[in-house]
């Protein structure tokens, strides 16, 4: 390493023997089409370190394979199935239910769901929609879940920026049928538990041997940490002053970018015996 | 099994005592005065005349309906056409209740609503808006209807929500439906905010009824078919709530867990029947 210790005192965070590092996408390693500076040199870096990596993303409209071609035009060196997102959740909680969902999701996003079987649904799966938000589908989708087909959630966004300002996200319609069903939405994406945990699951490692990277105190850090890994918060992307003030306990670490948060792990998180 | 039977007998019985004290009626309309379908529904079996008899009784009688598909003169014209005798006067509905609230307050309403109620609407400065009223909007609850809203509440200092009702859903003749709770709820999530709800279950509007009676709420018993909204709401305003076995009722309702009735009845013949022989005695 040529990388000058960016803090030589501060001891080592645990004896925990890292074992995986869970990395987001957007604003962590690019913001829309631009790259974090250095982002694609710290992950290469990474890779040369003993510890296998994941991409998480809370995603209701990308499929993997659009989100591959633009981390690819950004010449980041990244492997489709390293790629783990709030539909691929989706996809695995249907298949180990076993049920037949009423995809509410955009047509861009049904490619991670292809083979899956729709005919007669007895599930409802809601991501960000809006061309299915209507009064018809929604009431399919009441009658549907009234009749025992399990509520899953993408995620609960309460509104997203569009062009034309906010616009409402799933979180607003899965919390409306929550209240008319009486039932509770089995919500699959970050900061879940559930999805950290299913992240990890073909990486052979438990929550403690593990570390999340993200831009989001809540979602990404405060999620990853509720499950036993650590939690690095990056200054890059949706971040605001302050943010890691917000979720309890803190972050591991606050820094200013994903090049750093990998200095980090490299001189403090590896076991270089 | 005995016991619990006798009990339930014992409880079945004696709510008819306390409507010697009563002086006034309130009745729910859908699902305990008909049942709405084709054509505008069809009366429940025994309800006209109930209806005309309590009229002939000493007891005062309103109406009061969370419906908010048309205005109240259509909606009153409708049930006038199925045989019932009832004049606009005597029905509360959330819409006008909703619209003295906006004069009141000097607020200009943006509205999600079904076409057919928005006559009520007339008179009401609508320009620039500084809160949202929604009502069971059906088919215009769509995206894009639901969207501006939201855009409404979202870009507003103090987002201001009147809900007309807050039901979960209601039976059509082509199945269950979304009511508008569940709206209510979605733009309580996305902003962050309680709606203010307008009509049952909330106290003012109940407590409009009892002052147009001039009576107090001992004195006045609800019937409805809705446990949770019209009983337990009439409860919550003091006021005896009996509810029919018609509508909406389940069985499960009267093990309900927060929420019970002083009186079931299979239907509101039934209870009135049992009512005017009370009051004989």
């Amino acid at each position: 390493m040529q990388q000058a210790p960016i803090c030589q005192k501060q001891v080592m965070a645990s004896h925990r023997a890292l074992k995986a590092v869970l990395i987001d996408l957007s604003g962590t390693l690019h913001i829309e089409d631009a790259a974090v500076p250095g982002a694609q040199e710290a992950l290469a870096r990474l890779r040369r370190a003993p510890v296998a990596l994941k991409f998480v993303t809370n995603t209701t409209k990308e499929c993997k394979r659009t989100l591959l071609e633009r981390l690819r035009r950004l010449s980041f060196d990244i492997e489709e199935q390293e790629i783990f997102t709030s539909l691929t959740a989706a996809r695995n909680l249907l298949e180990q239910k076993e049920v037949r969902p009423l995809l509410l999701v955009e047509d861009s996003a049904r490619e991670d769901f292809a083979g899956i079987e729709t005919s007669d649904p007895n599930a409802v799966v809601i991501g960000l929609a809006p061309d299915h938000f209507n009064y018809e589908t929604l009431n399919k989708a009441f009658r549907l879940i009234l009749d025992g087909a399990p509520l899953i959630a993408i995620h609960k966004a309460r509104y997203y920026k569009r062009k034309d300002g906010l616009a409402l996200g799933p979180g607003p319609f899965v919390t409306g049928l929550e209240y008319s069903t009486d039932t509770q939405a089995t919500v699959v994406g970050k900061p879940e538990k559930t999805f950290f945990l299913e992240a990890l699951r073909d990486l052979n490692c438990s929550p403690e041997e593990a570390v999340m990277i993200g831009d989001d105190a809540r979602d990404d850090v405060g999620g990853a940490q509720n499950t036993g890994m650590l939690g690095i918060l990056v200054k890059t992307g949706k971040y605001r002053a302050g943010d890691e003030g917000k979720i309890n306990p803190p972050p591991h670490l606050t820094c200013e970018s994903f090049p750093e948060a990998v200095n980090h792990i490299l001189q403090h998180l590896l076991d270089t015996k | 099994m005995r016991r619990s039977a006798s009990g339930a007998v014992n409880m079945a019985e004696r709510w008819p005592e306390c409507v010697r004290s009563v002086k006034g009626v309130i009745l729910d309309m859908c699902g305990v005065l008909y049942d709405s379908g084709e054509g505008g529904g069809v009366p429940i079996q025994g309800s006209v005349e109930a209806v005309r008899r309590l009229k002939s009784s000493d007891l005062q009688l309103r109406f009061c309906t969370n419906e908010t598909q048309a205005t109240r003169e259509k909606f009153v014209a409708k049930l006038q056409r199925l045989g019932f005798d009832i004049d606009v006067g005597e029905v509360f509905s959330p819409a006008p209740a909703v619209v003295s609230i906006l004069k009141e307050r000097c607020l200009r309403p943006h509205l999600l609503v079904h076409d057919d109620v928005l006559p009520e609407f007339d008179g009401v400065d609508k320009s620039d808006p500084n809160c949202v009223v929604i009502g069971d909007a059906a088919d215009n609850f769509s995206y894009q209807n639901t969207n501006a809203a939201f855009q409404v509440l979202i870009s507003l200092d103090r987002p201001l929500l009147f809900s007309m009702g807050r039901g979960r859903y209601y039976k059509e003749t082509d199945g269950l439906k979304l009511d508008v709770g569940a709206y209510m709820k979605a733009l309580e999530y996305a902003c962050d905010l309680e709606a203010e709800v307008v009509g049952k279950p909330a106290p003012m509007f109940f407590q409009s009824v009892l002052n147009d009676m001039g009576i107090q709420p001992h004195e006045a018993l609800m019937i409805g078919d809705d446990l949770v909204n019209d009983v337990g709401g009439a409860q919550r305003c003091g006021m005896k709530g009996l509810q029919v076995r018609t509508g909406k009722y389940r069985p499960s309702d009267e093990r309900h867990p927060t929420v019970t009735a002083d009186g079931y009845v299979d239907n509101l013949a039934c209870a009135v029947d049992a009512i005017l022989k009370h009051r004989r005695v």
